[in-house]
């Protein structure tokens, strides 16, 4: 219960946090009315600022950070690795790539998204591609196609911003990448999030297996299951929910791969719990860290280079306070 | 029909070939010891009875049905397997591990139901580590944690469990625990144990334990020998095995049967070779 309502509250204050003021008399108003389909005498401005603008960058940031989180769990568990993290296997280089490309050729937003999209989910494919040199996908072969496409796709990265105009496409490309939610409608919500929405549905379902696919492969099939096909589903979904992350929102480092050890310090690590409270852990992180990046400053600070300088600290406090949670 | 048929099995490598010929069978209710110098095989012989590694020619049939017309949890129904080394990743409670055991019976997309937690618990019950069920398996000293593997394994209810050298790093009581429940299941429930081991005197310990016991030596890629513990390690078929002088010595416990035992003397001119 605590795991919906704790993203749901911290939506609910992010509606009241921003440069115009807003009360909170008039967000509850304002929510009440526009879920009830009743019409208010509210001003316009109230209803563009709390509705059309706040509301769904929070939703965005929720999903955002879930996704993240919950693929960072996933892939931990998968790899056996408690360092890896959701971008492992070269989700994000892709994207980034794929993003500068439509910057430079494009210049829609559209595209961005697309372009990213589908670079983000191609460099994964490309990883699982490289592991399959034996028959099955040994777990230390999926990390090494990872590096080796995630390096390929940011050297191309490089090569783009090198050739990309320095006065408009630069800069356009190095915000991309440091990650924000300052654009975010509701159109990004129902596109993103239907890639979000099947690969988060895909790994809350298949959950307890990751805890078996974590043994490792040749006890994960003498326990009965099949190996491959269980790893190609969770490398899959995962990979959907980030792709589906990353492209509406840039690289937003930190996430997919703190989230996750805070989950295991709170919950413990069995996945059958720990899959949902990172999600759940990773909504709420996101869209506090975006409400700092709002407030803080009088222009916004990208949420990338936040989530870091927020959640360092924060993750040493914890890790002070559990002991590491039976590391 | 045998539990577990082994027929005329080779297994290759492109460069090597690892075993030739290996033909046995186990029964229920029977312990099945592998015994051979390192790098003869063994494991390579359970991976392809586990349905890992696929032989290059030869059959292995779980009652009568072969090994590669069965999916994998088909296999894992048949078949559960203690690993010699388990590599601790995260910080699983002993009963998050014992409920894996479970995995053949739980749909992909489904979690363990209250029956399949009655069954992994039992199981803690049967190899006597219960109260530890809510303990990180991180923690747990080795002896424990081979036995949360054993229950891991029970909790599977397959008739044939493979244990790899389950004993190898374990001290001398933990190590008799491992065998004293290994006799205790094989006793109570009829379950067939083929175990790899570097030690003779497991053998002879099922043995003089009353349990239905076979003996398997493996050299030069073959069974060398093949039988019960007491004709087949003998003082000659253990010096071709390893090398070692031995010799086989019997003590009469008080009102009980004549225990057997392999004391080693010595290598054999292992200097020169």
């Amino acid at each position: 219960m605590l795991f919906i309502a704790a993203p749901l509250a911290v939506i609910l204050v992010s509606l009241l946090i921003g440069r115009y003021p807003v009360d909170i008399g008039t967000v509850v108003n304002v929510v009440f009315c526009r879920i009830t389909m009743q019409s208010c005498n509210i001003e316009d401005i109230y209803q563009t600022v709390v509705w059309d603008i706040r509301l769904p960058r929070a939703i965005l940031g929720a999903m955002v950070g879930g996704c993240l989180a919950i693929s960072g769990a996933a892939f931990q568990g998968l790899f056996r690795n408690p360092l890896v993290s959701s971008g492992i296997l070269g989700v994000s280089s892709g994207a980034g790539f794929g993003a500068a490309l439509a910057i430079i050729l494009f210049h829609r937003v559209a595209a961005i998204y697309t372009l990213a999209f589908v670079f983000g989910i191609l460099a994964v494919v490309l990883s699982y591609i490289i592991s399959r040199v034996y028959n099955g996908t040994p777990t230390i072969m999926l990390v090494l196609g990872g590096v080796i496409v995630s390096s390929v796709f940011s050297a191309l990265l490089s090569l783009a911003k090198y050739l990309a105009d320095p006065l408009n496409e630069l800069p356009a490309i190095v915000f991309w990448l440091m990650g924000s939610l300052a654009s975010a409608r509701y159109s990004d919500i129902y596109i993103a999030g239907i890639p979000m929405l099947i690969g988060v549905s895909g790994l809350m379902l298949i959950r307890w297996r990751i805890n078996v696919l974590s043994m490792g492969d040749r006890e994960a099939h003498s326990l009965g299951i099949n190996t491959s096909l269980n790893k190609a589903i969770v490398i899959g979904c995962a990979t959907l929910a980030t792709a589906g992350a990353v492209c509406v929102s840039g690289i937003i480092g930190w996430v997919g791969l703190v989230i996750p050890h805070i989950g295991r310090m709170l919950v413990g690590n069995d996945n059958r719990i720990l899959i949902p409270a990172s999600f759940s852990l990773g909504a709420a992180f996101l869209v506090i860290v975006d409400d700092f990046g709002r407030i803080l400053t009088g222009s916004e600070i990208p949420l990338g280079i936040l989530t870091a300088i927020i959640g360092g600290p924060f993750f040493v406090y914890l890790l002070k306070k559990t002991k590491g949670g039976g590391w | 029909m045998a539990l577990l048929e082994v027929k005329e099995v080779y297994f290759k490598y492109p460069q090597a070939t690892i075993l030739e010929n290996i033909s046995f069978h186990i029964e229920p209710g029977e312990v099945f010891c592998l015994l051979g110098p390192n790098g003869c095989g063994k494991t390579t012989l359970l991976d392809c009875i586990l349905g890992w590694l696929k032989p290059y020619s030869g059959q292995i049939l779980f009652n009568g049905c072969p090994i590669q017309d069965m999916s994998a949890p088909q296999i894992a129904r048949q078949v559960a397997y203690v690993p010699q080394i388990h590599e601790k990743t995260f910080p699983y409670l002993v009963r998050d591990i014992v409920i894996m055991g479970r995995a053949s019976f739980i749909g992909p997309f489904d979690t363990p139901s209250a029956e399949d937690w009655a069954i992994a618990e039992k199981a803690l019950d049967m190899v006597g580590i219960y109260r530890l069920k809510d303990r990180p398996y991180t923690q747990l000293s080795g002896g424990e944690g081979q036995l949360v593997m054993v229950a891991r394994a029970l909790a599977q209810n397959s008739p044939l469990v493979v244990m790899d050298e389950p004993t190898a790093h374990l001290d001398y009581r933990h190590e008799l625990m491992i065998l004293e429940t290994v006799v205790e299941l094989v006793k109570q429930t009829g379950l067939a144990v083929l175990m790899a081991t570097h030690v003779p005197n497991h053998g002879y310990y099922f043995e003089n334990q009353g349990i239905r016991t076979q003996a398997a030596l493996v050299k030069n890629k073959q069974i060398m020998a093949l039988g019960k513990p007491s004709e087949v390690l003998s003082e000659q078929n253990l010096g071709q095995l390893y090398h070692i002088k031995t010799r086989i010595i019997d003590c009469q416990l008080d009102g009980e049967a004549l225990l057997k035992q392999v004391v080693p003397i010595s290598t054999i001119d292992h200097r020169s070779s």
